[in-house]
């Protein structure tokens, strides 16, 4: 399962909900499958991704869907304990794992070496949780966390390819879009 | 009023209504209060860069969001500030408690606590210091109003002199 794929999938499913997506090729192929006001690009502050989501829908009912990485989320695991404590029940976390930090070199993360992120996540007490190795199963996964409360945890393992042209970063524009998305 | 009571007041009258933190000995004083208050919504983060992520969240739907944490935690978070915080235009209130100055007991703090205003300094963010109660109403409404109409972070720097720091 590549990762475009994937989020193609899951915009096809999604009517106006909010999407925070992981910096880097998240971002850019979130950018390329569908551009709109609704999307969070990041372009720095790595391993955050799914706190700004947390953050978005303890402020908002809407199903906050974050797009992370392995690579990142590794970075910051504690935000798995505070999902949990906090216990947003709209919110969805999905992990991108290809078990390398792909924009540095393809090296290869802990994921490669026997962590298991769905683990970590039931350890921080996260009850709904899935692995999934396909598009056919990612999407019977989406649809139920689309549906039932969460907050839901996916890691779905994709494999690594070539990357998307890079658009502009503009994170100022970004945030100025998403937000009056909301004021309005 | 006391100190702690001044800072809930204003953010309440700025209706910043998400505070994320790391608790710290002096700002327990200002989450006791808060963690009463159903106007707010307190969620204490595992690490003072989380707590930002939390806090900028909440701002993108529409929200108003304060962090507290101590100099250590500002450490700790320079990169969510520079990477994030600064090009997006987040406004968050920073509310830090200053260790390592006058009564410090414990070396460790001293270095974090010293170089906390130069490297807002340095990364352009407004911060002021809070040393006594005097004019401090004034002094932290018009810092929210200018951190919201700046877009950008502010700091609010509590002193021991302030708050009477932490000892042995």
């Amino acid at each position: 399962m590549f990762r475009f794929d994937a989020t193609k999938l899951i915009l096809s499913k999604l009517d106006n909900q909010p999407i925070v997506a992981n910096l880097g090729p998240t971002s850019d192929e979130l950018w390329h499958a569908e551009h709109r006001d609704r999307n969070f690009y990041t372009y720095g502050n790595m391993g955050l991704c799914s706190s700004i989501a947390l953050g978005m829908a303890l402020c908002n009912d809407e199903k906050i869907i974050s797009l992370d990485g392995d690579g990142s989320l590794l970075m910051n695991l504690g935000t798995l304990a505070t999902i949990n404590r906090e216990n947003p029940k709209n919110l969805i976390v999905l992990v991108y794992d290809n078990e390398m930090w792909g924009q540095t070199g393809r090296q290869a993360t802990h994921t490669s070496t026997g962590t298991e992120l769905i683990e970590v996540a039931e350890g921080c007490g996260i009850k709904n949780t899935a692995i999934v190795h396909d598009l056919e199963t990612l999407s019977e996964a989406f649809d139920k966390a689309l549906v039932e409360e969460g907050p839901w945890f996916i890691v779905a393992k994709i494999e690594e390819t070539d990357y998307l042209p890079v658009p502009t970063p503009e994170p100022e524009f970004t945030m100025y879009r998403f937000r009056n998305s909301f004021l309005n | 009023m006391s100190w702690e009571q001044i800072i809930v007041d204003s953010l309440k009258k700025a209706d910043v209504s998400l505070i994320s933190y790391v608790p710290d000995h002096s700002i327990g004083k200002v989450t006791k209060i808060i963690e009463k208050d159903n106007f707010f919504h307190l969620v204490p983060a595992t690490r003072e860069e989380e707590a930002i992520g939390i806090a900028v969240g909440g701002y993108a739907v529409g929200k108003k969001a304060a962090v507290f944490m101590q100099t250590s935690g500002f450490g700790n978070c320079v990169n969510a500030i520079a990477t994030l915080c600064v090009p997006a235009r987040v406004p968050i209130p920073m509310f830090i408690n200053m260790r390592g100055g006058p009564g410090e007991f414990n070396i460790s703090q001293v270095a974090m606590g010293k170089i906390t205003n130069p490297i807002m300094d340095m990364l352009g963010i407004v911060n002021y210091t809070i040393n006594d109660e005097f004019k401090m109403d004034q002094l932290i409404d018009g810092a929210l109003k200018l951190c919201f109409a700046n877009r950008q972070p502010v700091g609010v720097c509590l002193t021991s002199l302030l708050h009477g720091g932490k000892s042995v």
